[in-house]
C-alpha cells in the first residue's frame, strides 16, 4: 500500500507539472504596462512556490518511503528544526510580499497625477457605460433616479439642466489612446459590478455609493474583451464590453465623431 | 529506589510535550480537570452546576462583548466619516446628529439601575434561605419577604417600555421616516441591547415563575445567580451606550 | 422513542450531526453536479429532473456555498465528531451542558430545512452568493431569489449561528471543568485542543454574523440603511435608502468569513495531526509547536479579513496591512504541515484508510496552501480575484482537505460509534477515486483563473476567451462527475458496514486516547462511574521495550 500511495503522488505531482508546464492556458497577452510588472512578480512566486509544491511532496514520497531501521530511535521532536524551518519560510514568505507589494501600491500613486482626462465607467444591471467629459472637460451632474431612461439615450441620467453635460460623451465601450494613463472613475447604479481587463491585468470593483478613481496604462494597440467579475446578478455573465486600445490620432478623429453624433441628438 | 531516580533524570530533558513516553506520574486533585471530579459522588452537586453556569455566562458576556465592540466600531467610523463628492469637490457628510430624548433616556437608566440593585437583593435573599434549606430547616419566615424577583422584572418591563418610548419618539423626529445612518445605528445598538435584556428577562421569569412550573428551589437559585452577573453587565453596557450616543453624536 | 429522538446524550447528538451533515453533503455535491454540467452542456437533459434553466444556476452556486461550508465543512467536523468525542477524550461523560448541546442540534436542523425550502418559494432561492454582498441581497428588485428566497437564508443562517454558539459554549464550559483528573492541558489530545480554539472563534465570529444579518434584514423590511446607498435604481425602480455602506457588509461579513474558515478547517487539522500519529506510530512531532500554531492561527483569524477586499475599493494602505497579515497567518500554517510530515518520518507506518485520507489532507493542504502566498498580495490578487484561480485555492485548501479530514475521521471513529468496522477495500477504492478525482478537478480551475476566467457565470460563451476555455470545463466536468459517483462507494460502505460490518473490539487502532478505553460501541453510560485517571500524554507510542508499542492515557503510572 505504501508503494501505491507513493506512485499515486508522484503520478500526481507529474500531472501537475505538466499542466503547468505545458500551459494550455495562461495569462492573455498583457497590454499595459502594469502587466508586464505583474507578470513578472507572478513569474517569481509561480516559481518559489511551485518549487516548494513539488518539494514537498517529494519529501512526503519520500517519508512515506523510509523504513525505521530496528533500534533507530524515530525523530520526536525539537526546537532547532522547528525554529529553522519556521525561520526559512518567514523568509520566503515575506521577501515574497515584500517584493510584490510595492506593484499594487504603485498603481494608486498612478492615479495622484491630475490633469490627465478622466473616463468614468458606470456599471448597472447588465451593461458597462463609459462617459467621456467632451470638451469642456468636466462631467455633468447625473442623477439616474430621476433622469436615467435607457431606451432615450441616457443610461446615466445626465441632468439635462447642467450646461456641463450636455457634451459628454457615453459609450458602450472604452476607447483610449495608446501610451497615456488611462484614469478610470468607477461608479455603479444598482448593485456591486467589477470591471475586469485581463490584458490590462486590471480588476476593480464598482460599488454603488462610492467613486472610486484607479488608473492603468495601455502599451499596446488592439481590441479586449471587458467583463464583470463580481456577481452582481441574473445576467452577471453576459454584462461585458469591448475596449479599444488605438493610436492618438485614432482616438481624436473618434472622439470628434462622438462630439459630432452628440451635437447633432442636441438639435 | 534507583528506577525512580532513573526515571526522574529522563523526564528532565526538555521535551516537546504531550507526545514522548515517560512523563511525571500525576498526583491526583492536581491540574488537569476539575478538582470535583475526585468526588464522583459530588459529580452533579450543587455546587458544580453553579460553577459550569457561571463559566457558560462568562463566556456568553464575552461574546456580548464582541458584539457591543463591533458595533461601537461601526458607530464610531460611520460618525466621522463622510463621502467626497467629486463632482462638487466637497466633503459630504451624511450623518444627521440625533436630538436625543434626554429626560427619557435618564429615567430609564435610573430604572435599569434600580432593578440591578433589586436583583442583588433578590440573590442575597434566596442565597440566605439556601443556607438554612442546607441546614435542613425551613426557613422561618423573617419579618416580610419582600419580592425583590418580582419587582425586578417589573423594572425591567419598565426600562423596555421606555425605551420604545426614546425609539417612538425618535421616530417622529426631524424629516419623518426619513433614512440615517445615526437613526439606524442608534437602533440597532440600543434594539440589540433590548434583545439582550429580553433574554435574561425570560430567565428571570422563570425564577419568578418557578414554583408555578415545578422548578427546583436550587434551580431558581442558580437561574438567579447567574442571571445577576448578566445582568449587571447590561447595566453597565447600557451606561456605555448612552455615552457612547453622547459624546459621539455628531 | 421520543426519548431517544431528543436525547440529550452527546452520543445521540453528534451522531444527529453526523447524518445531517451527511444530507447538505448529498445535496450540496448534487447541486455541485447540476452546475458542472449547465456549463459545459447547456442544453443537457437530467434524467428524472430535464434541462437546468440558466436561472437557477445562481441559486444552485449559493446553495452549494451554504451547504457546504455551514452544513458540512463547519458543522461535522466540530460540532458533529465534537460532541461525540470531545466529552469521551477528556474522559467526561457527558457534555458540561447537554441540553444546550441538543438545543444546538434541534436549532441546526431547522435551519436546515429552512435553507432547503427555499427551493419551493416563489423565485426560488437566493442568487447573490454564499456572501450575500449588498445591494443585491438587500433589495428584492435586484434578482429573482432576491425576495422571499433571500429572507429565508438570513433566517435559516440566523438560526446556524445561534445553533453553533449554543454548542460552542458547551464545548468550552466542558473543555474548562470535565477534563478528568490528570488530564491537563498539555496532555490533552490535538483534537480536543482544536475544537477548543474552534469553539471559541465560533463564540466571536456567528455573534457577529448574526448582528450583520440581523442589520441586513433591517435594510430588507424595516428602512434603514446599513449597506444601501443612496441614488440607486434598480431595475427601473427607485430605491428610497440613503447613507449605507455597501463595504461595511464586506467587513462584516468577512471579519466573521475568515475565521469560518478556520473554524472549518482547524478541527480538520485536529484530526490529521491525532491519525498521523496513531497510525505511523510515533508521537506528534511537537506537539507544543503544534497547539502554539492552532493558537495563532486562531488569533491572527481574526485580522486579515481584509485580503478578501483587495478590489473591493477599501484604502490600499489597509490593504498592505491586511496583506501583511496574512502572509503572517501561513507561518503557522507552514508550522502544521512541516509536523505532521515529520511525524510521518521513520514511523511505522500502518496503511489504513484512516492514514491514506490523511496523507491525502496534507498532500491537498501543500497544494492548496501554496496558492494562499499569491493571493495575499494585492497587486496579483487584483488579476486572480474572482476568478476560477481563487475557486481552485479554497476548494483545495478548505474543501477538498476538509473532507478528506471528514472522511478519516469518519473511518477513524466509525467502530467506536457504531461498534463495527468499515470496510478496507471499499474504503481504499474510495480514497483513490478521490484523491485523483479532487486533483483532476480543482488543479486545471488554477489555469482557468490564470487566463482570467470570472467565477459565477451561468453561460461560458459569451465572452470570446472564456469560450476558448470550454476543452479543459468539459474535462473538469468530468472529473467531477466521477468523483462525486465515486463518493457512492463510500455511502455503500458507510450503510453496509453499519448493519453487516465485522464486529469491532474496544482498541481496534491501538490508539491511547480515552474513548478506547471504553468498549465499541461506546455504552450509552460512557465511562459511568469509573471515572478515568490520566497518567499520559496522549501520543505516548513507540515505547522501546515494552510489550506493547503504546501506552494508553490511564494506564498507570509506572
Amino acid at each position: 500500500m505504501s508503494a501505491a500511495l507513493r506512485l499515486a503522488l508522484l503520478l500526481i505531482l507529474a500531472g501537475c507539472i505538466y499542466l503547468f508546464l505545458a500551459q494550455p492556458y495562461w495569462f492573455p497577452v498583457g497590454a499595459s504596462l502594469q502587466a508586464a510588472a505583474i507578470d513578472h512578480q507572478f513569474k517569481i512566486a509561480f516559481w518559489v512556490l511551485g518549487g516548494m509544491f513539488v518539494a514537498g511532496h517529494l519529501v512526503l514520497v519520500f517519508v512515506l518511503a523510509k523504513k525505521t531501521h530496528a533500534g533507530g530511535k524515530p525523530l520526536r521532536g525539537g526546537w532547532k528544526l522547528e525554529v529553522t524551518w519556521t525561520v526559512a519560510i518567514t523568509a520566503i514568505f515575506f521577501w515574497l510580499h515584500v517584493s510584490g507589494n510595492h506593484l499594487s501600491l504603485h498603481a494608486k500613486t498612478v492615479m495622484r497625477v491630475g490633469s490627465l482626462q478622466e473616463i468614468e465607467v458606470t456599471g448597472a444591471q447588465f451593461e458597462w457605460y463609459f462617459r467621456y467629459p467632451g470638451a469642456d472637460g468636466t462631467f455633468g451632474r447625473t442623477s439616474a433616479q430621476k433622469f436615467a431612461r435607457p431606451d432615450e439615450g441616457n443610461p446615466l441620467g445626465i441632468d439635462p439642466a447642467d450646461p456641463a453635460g450636455r457634451d459628454d460623451i457615453v459609450s458602450s465601450s472604452l476607447v483610449v489612446p495608446i501610451g497615456q494613463p488611462v484614469v478610470l472613475r468607477l461608479k455603479a447604479q444598482d448593485v456591486i459590478h467589477s470591471l475586469f481587463i485581463p490584458a490590462m491585468r486590471f480588476k476593480q470593483d464598482a460599488v454603488p455609493g462610492m467613486d472610486i478613481r484607479t488608473s492603468f496604462t495601455p502599451d499596446k494597440m488592439g481590441t479586449y474583451e471587458i467583463v464583470c467579475s463580481q456577481l452582481c446578478g441574473i445576467g452577471h455573465y453576459r454584462m461585458r464590453a469591448a475596449m479599444r486600445v488605438v493610436t492618438e490620432e485614432e482616438f481624436e478623429v473618434w472622439l470628434g465623431n462622438q462630439q459630432k453624433a452628440v451635437a447633432q441628438g442636441e438639435q | 529506589m534507583p528506577i525512580i531516580g532513573d526515571r526522574v533524570e529522563i523526564e528532565r530533558k526538555p521535551k516537546l510535550g504531550g507526545g514522548g513516553p515517560g512523563k511525571i506520574g500525576h498526583r491526583r486533585g492536581f491540574g488537569g480537570g476539575d478538582d470535583d471530579h475526585n468526588r464522583p459522588g459530588d459529580f452533579q452537586s450543587r455546587e458544580q452546576r453553579m460553577r459550569r453556569y457561571r463559566i457558560g455566562m462568562t463566556l456568553c458576556i464575552i461574546s456580548v462583548t464582541a458584539i457591543f465592540i463591533l458595533l461601537t466600531v461601526v458607530y464610531v467610523f460611520r460618525q466621522g466619516n463622510g463621502r467626497y463628492d467629486e463632482d462638487t469637490h466637497r466633503y459630504i457628510r451624511d450623518w444627521i446628529p440625533l436630538t436625543l430624548p434626554y429626560m427619557q433616556l435618564w429615567a430609564n437608566s435610573i430604572l435599569l439601575l434600580i432593578s440591578s440593585v433589586t436583583l442583588e437583593l433578590a440573590r442575597r435573599a434566596m442565597a440566605r434561605k439556601e443556607e438554612f434549606a442546607a441546614m435542613g430547616i425551613v426557613p422561618p419566615r423573617m419579618k416580610r419577604d419582600i419580592p425583590w424577583l418580582g419587582l425586578t422584572v417589573l423594572l425591567g418591563f419598565c426600562f423596555l417600555a421606555g425605551q420604545i418610548l426614546v425609539w417612538n419618539n425618535l421616530r417622529h423626529q426631524g424629516a419623518f421616516l426619513e433614512p440615517n445612518p445615526s437613526k439606524s445605528l442608534f437602533y440597532i445598538i440600543t434594539g440589540t441591547h433590548a434583545v439582550h435584556l429580553v433574554g435574561g428577562l425570560i430567565v428571570l421569569l422563570y425564577a419568578v415563575a418557578g414554583r408555578l412550573l415545578a422548578a427546583k428551589f436550587e434551580s431558581q437559585r442558580i437561574a438567579v445567580e447567574v442571571t445577576g452577573w448578566y445582568w449587571h453587565y447590561l447595566a453597565f453596557l447600557w451606561f456605555g451606550i448612552f455615552a457612547l450616543v453622547h459624546f459621539a453624536k455628531g | 422513542m421520543m426519548h431517544r429522538v431528543f436525547s440529550i446524550d452527546h452520543k445521540v447528538i453528534g451522531k444527529q450531526y453526523f447524518f445531517l451533515s451527511l444530507a447538505a453533503v448529498l445535496a450540496g455535491a448534487w447541486l455541485s453536479l447540476l452546475m458542472r454540467i449547465h456549463l459545459v452542456w447547456p442544453k443537457a437533459a437530467i434524467p428524472f429532473f430535464g434541462e437546468i434553466k440558466p436561472e437557477n444556476y445562481l441559486a444552485y452556486l449559493t446553495m452549494h456555498g451554504t451547504l457546504m461550508v455551514f452544513f458540512v465543512l463547519s458543522l461535522v467536523p466540530q460540532s458533529g465528531f465534537g460532541t461525540y468525542f470531545l466529552p469521551l477524550q477528556l474522559g467526561a461523560s457527558r457534555m458540561a451542558l447537554p441540553r444546550l448541546s441538543a438545543l444546538g442540534f434541534w436549532t441546526a436542523l431547522i435551519s436546515f430545512c429552512i435553507l432547503i425550502s427555499a427551493f419551493f418559494v416563489p423565485g426560488g432561492p437566493s442568487g447573490a452568493g454564499w456572501t450575500q454582498y449588498p445591494p443585491l441581497s438587500a433589495l428584492a428588485a435586484a434578482g429573482p431569489g432576491q425576495g422571499l428566497g433571500t429572507d429565508l437564508w438570513f433566517i435559516s443562517i440566523g438560526l446556524f449561528c445561534l445553533s453553533s454558539l449554543m454548542s460552542a459554549l458547551s464545548f468550552l464550559v466542558t473543555t474548562l471543568k470535565y477534563r478528568a483528573p490528570g488530564m491537563t492541558w498539555m496532555r490533552m489530545p490535538l483534537t480536543c485542543w482544536t475544537w477548543f480554539v474552534t469553539s471559541i472563534l465560533i463564540l466571536l465570529a456567528f455573534s457577529i454574523l448574526l448582528v450583520a444579518l440581523s442589520m441586513l434584514m433591517l435594510d430588507r423590511h424595516a428602512g434603514t440603511s446599513f449597506f444601501i446607498p443612496s441614488g440607486l435604481l434598480v431595475s427601473g425602480k427607485a430605491v428610497d435608502h440613503a447613507g449605507g455602506d455597501p463595504l461595511l457588509w464586506q467587513h462584516l461579513f468577512w471579519f466573521f468569513g475568515h475565521p469560518e474558515v478556520y473554524i472549518a478547517i482547524l478541527p480538520a487539522m485536529g484530526v490529521t495531526s491525532h491519525l498521523l500519529s496513531v497510525f505511523a506510530r510515533k508521537p506528534v512531532f511537537g506537539y507544543k509547536a503544534m497547539v502554539g500554531a492552532i493558537l495563532a492561527i486562531g488569533g491572527l483569524g481574526f485580522m486579515v479579513w481584509g485580503h478578501h477586499m483587495f478590489v473591493s475599493g477599501m484604502n490600499p494602505h489597509a490593504g498592505f496591512a491586511f496583506s501583511t497579515l496574512t502572509t503572517a497567518i501561513a507561518v503557522p500554517s507552514a508550522i502544521k504541515t512541516f509536523n505532521w510530515v515529520a511525524t510521518l518520518f521513520g514511523g511505522k507506518i500502518r496503511y489504513n484508510t484512516p492514514l491514506l485520507f490523511s496523507v491525502g489532507f496534507v498532500s491537498l493542504f501543500i497544494t492548496g496552501g501554496l496558492t494562499g502566498p499569491i493571493l495575499a498580495q494585492p497587486a496579483l490578487d487584483a488579476y486572480l480575484h474572482d476568478t476560477y484561480f481563487v475557486i481552485a485555492h479554497f476548494h483545495l485548501i478548505m474543501a477538498m482537505a476538509g473532507v478528506f479530514a471528514i472522511f478519516s475521521a469518519t473511518y477513524f471513529w466509525f467502530p467506536k460509534m457504531f461498534g463495527r468496522m468499515m470496510n478496507e477495500r471499499l474504503g481504499r477504492m474510495h480514497f483513490w477515486i478521490t484523491l485523483f478525482g479532487a486533483y483532476a478537478t480543482f488543479m486545471p480551475m488554477h489555469l482557468l483563473g490564470i487566463a482570467g476566467h470570472p467565477r459565477r457565470y451561468s453561460d461560458l460563451t459569451g465572452v470570446q476567451y472564456v469560450a476558448a476555455m470550454a476543452p479543459l470545463q468539459k474535462f473538469i466536468t468530468v472529473a467531477a462527475i466521477v468523483t462525486i459517483f465515486g463518493q457512492i462507494i463510500f455511502l455503500v460502505n458507510l450503510f453496509w458496514s453499519m448493519r453487516r460490518g465485522p464486529a469491532a473490539e474496544a482498541n481496534p487502532w491501538e490508539c491511547t486516547t480515552l474513548e478506547w478505553t471504553l468498549p465499541s460501541p461506546t455504552p450509552a453510560e460512557d465511562f459511568g462511574e469509573k471515572q478515568p485517571l490520566v497518567n499520559h500524554g496522549p501520543y505516548e507510542y513507540d515505547i522501546s521495550g515494552a510489550e506493547k508499542d503504546f501506552t494508553m492515557q490511564d494506564a498507570p503510572a509506572s
